[in-house]
Order: structure tokens, then sequence, then C-alpha cells
């Protein structure tokens, strides 16, 4: 920037662009018409909370669903990885959900400072769930890999749409319009939450199941929310 | 802004009186704007009153409303592309519906930055007209101030260059 701030006559022409912008007035009638649209429907509203506190609710119905769905579910897988494997494979499972609780956080306040750019988080977590599950867990698959892994991706599936709808309705007081951004966010941070009691209960510990059922249809749901998401574009989800 | 939230009248006369000229400034410098840049400060302000919850008194409030204001112009535009790709389907599109094309305006600093990238221009609107801080352009733009500090000095080199100012061209 130093350098451009010494082109001086640059500098000059685009003051004097902007204060040819500043001139712009809008007509009485159309001050007028924008009024007459937005007071019927001026009644005293509540800020939103937060982003803090809206992150700590996200975090708390992650914390709560995925307890409650740990608990009612069988926990054969638990009694079949080391404590090395639960280990990571939890941090990084805790840490996606906390990242992307952040993120849709943000996303409910227009104009909040991004912590970290979606398709970073998305880059990341991707990159660790794939080298935390191909490095720690065995590379060996039995011959029924297909009729293993469905019902692991379908139980996934059954329970990452009512997840994401529980965020959906808490996010939507806030982010009040349909992105692609949303849709994802949403859908990763409910991937997040429905793997953990998924891997407590899987009992096919080995790196290519977990890749391509568990942590595949996790990835094809956040990009069908991405998709849902951008078709919904700037229309209303609340 | 809170007594708008608070449902006060003049607060909202207020409201639309001080932010509507540099939002109708934002959306007719839009590129791809073409007419409709008093229909998208409409839809702009109906989201703005709708998310109206959304702002919070310890914020800044020209992030929160320029935040809003870019999710219009892009949906805009995006609806604009729709519209013009269904209308390939039944007819040759007439030029006239070639809205990206750079508006010619007499002023010709201000046609060049009127070719400059979207994103450029973009920036360069809210650190100048607005007199938005880095950190707020990048708020509004749900960015990083150093990717705002790059996109700026783009279009300052990019302007220089075109000025004929750049060091290469002079020699």
């Amino acid at each position: 920037m130093q350098d451009d701030a010494r082109d001086l006559d640059v500098e000059r022409q685009l003051d004097a662009w902007a204060a040819a912008q500043s001139g712009t007035q809008i007509s009485p009638e159309f001050a007028a018409k924008v009024r007459q649209r937005l007071r019927p429907s001026l009644t005293p509203v509540k800020p939103v909370p937060s982003r803090r506190t809206l992150f700590l609710v996200l975090l708390a119905i992650f914390v709560a669903v995925s307890a409650v769905l740990v608990a009612v579910m069988n926990k054969t897988g638990l009694h079949m990885v080391t404590p090395v494997q639960l280990g990571v494979v939890s941090a990084i499972l805790w840490g996606g959900g906390i990242l992307f609780a952040i993120n849709l956080s943000g996303q409910m306040v227009p104009g909040s400072r991004p912590v970290i750019p979606l398709w970073a988080l998305l880059s990341l977590s991707g990159v660790a769930a794939f080298g935390g599950i191909t490095m720690l867990f065995p590379w060996r698959t039995s011959g029924s890999f297909v009729s293993e892994g469905w019902p692991c991706a379908a139980m996934e599936l059954a329970l990452l749409v009512p997840a994401a709808t529980i965020f959906w309705l808490f996010a939507r007081r806030g982010a009040l319009f349909g992105s692609a951004g949303l849709g994802a966010t949403l859908n990763a941070v409910a991937a997040f939450l429905v793997l953990v009691p998924l891997q407590v209960q899987c009992m096919f510990q080995q790196a290519p199941h977990l890749l391509v059922w568990h942590l595949g249809t996790g990835l094809l749901m956040i990009g069908l929310g991405a998709l849902v998401g951008n078709a919904l574009r700037g229309r209303s989800v609340s | 802004m809170m007594q708008y939230q608070n449902a006060d009248p003049v607060a909202l006369d207020e409201l639309v009186r001080r932010i509507s000229p540099p939002l109708l400034r934002y959306f007719s410098g839009s590129r791809f704007a073409g007419n409709d840049a008093e229909d998208m400060m409409q839809d702009c302000w109906m989201r703005i009153h709708r998310s109206r919850h959304t702002y919070r008194a310890s914020e800044p409030v020209m992030p929160w409303i320029y935040s809003i204001a870019r999710h219009t112009r892009l949906d805009a535009y995006r609806k604009r592309r729709r519209l013009a790709a269904r209308e390939v389907l039944v007819a040759i599109v007439p030029d006239t519906l070639r809205q990206d094309a750079p508006e010619v305006r007499d002023d010709n600093f201000e046609r060049l930055v009127s070719t400059l990238p979207e994103s450029q221009r973009e920036v360069l609107f809210m650190l100048k007209v607005t007199g938005m801080s880095l950190d707020e352009i990048a708020r509004a733009t749900a960015s990083t101030v150093g990717a705002v500090k790059q996109k700026a000095r783009r279009a300052y080199l990019t302007l220089r260059r075109a000025l004929g100012k750049d060091s290469k061209n002079a020699g």
C-alpha cells in the first residue's frame, strides 16, 4: 500500500472520483416509498446475542445431541479402538465441530469478522480427518465391503438430516438468507456431530470403511448442503 | 440504529435519509446494476429491515449494512444471469441484455474504475467513498484485512498503469 500511496496522481483522481460520487442523492419520492414499505412492519426487535453466546449455544447443542446419541446407541466400536485412535479421532471430530460452530455463529451476524474462511476450514478439517484415518487405522477390507458399509452410511444420513435441521432452526434467527456457505456449514457441523456416535458404534474400524462410508458420506452431505443453500440463495430461510 | 430496533419511526426516516444515498451509489457503480439500482436498493432495505435484529450495538454499523448490501447485489447479479440464460434458450440475446459490459461514461477516470474487476472496484468504493477502514471492509466482504489490502493494491496498480504512471510504461 505504501508504494501505491506515493502515487499522488492516482490518489488525487480517486479523491476526485469519490467526491463526485458523494453528490448522488435519492429522490424524496423514493425515500417516501421505502419508508412506506417498511413502516407497517416496524415493530421492536430484540438484538441477537453476542457471537460468543451464539457459539456457546451451538456448542451446547452439539454436546447435548451427540451425548444423547452416544448414550442410546451401542458402543461396540469403543472397544475396538486403541486409546490413541480414540483420542485423535475425538480431537478431530470435536475440533471440526467447534470450528464449524464458530463459523456458523459468524454467519448469523452480518458484518462479523471472519475467524477462518469457510474454504480453509473445509480443507483443514478434510485433511485432518483424511490424515488421521489413513495414518491410525489399518488398511484392510473384507469381501463384504459394501454390505458392511452401507448401513453405516444410511445411519449417518438418518441422523444427519435431523441434526442439520436442529442447527438450522437455531441459525435461522440470524442467518436469514440461503447461501452455499450456510448450507455447507450447517451440514458440516451436523456431520461432525453425527460422526461422534457413529464412531463409537461402528464395529468396522478400518481405514477404507471409515474413509468411504463415514467421511465420504459426510463430505457428500456437505456438498449437498452447499447445493441446496445455493439453490435457495437470496431467498428467506427463516 | 438502536432506536430503529426499538421501532422508532423517526429513526427509520433518519436512517433511510442517511444510508440511501451511499447505498444507491454502491448499487449504481456496479457494472451489472444496469437500470436496476433503485430496485436493488429497495430489496436491500427490505433485507436490512428483516435483519435489523442481527445488528449489535457494540459492532460498527457500516460493515453490517454493506454486508447485507453486498449479498443483495450478488443475488441480483445471479438472478440477472439466470434470466439471461433463459433468454438464450428461446432466442438470440439482444445486445441490450448484456449488462455485464462496463458502463461508458463521460469521465475517463470513472470509466477506468468501472473496468476494474468487481471485487477491486467494490473495495475502492468502500475505502474511498464510504470511508470505511480496512478492517470494516474485511468484515463487510467476509474477507481478511490482507485480502482487502491485496485487492486495493491491485486496483491501484491497474489504475496507475492505465494512467501511464507505471514506471515500466514510463520508461
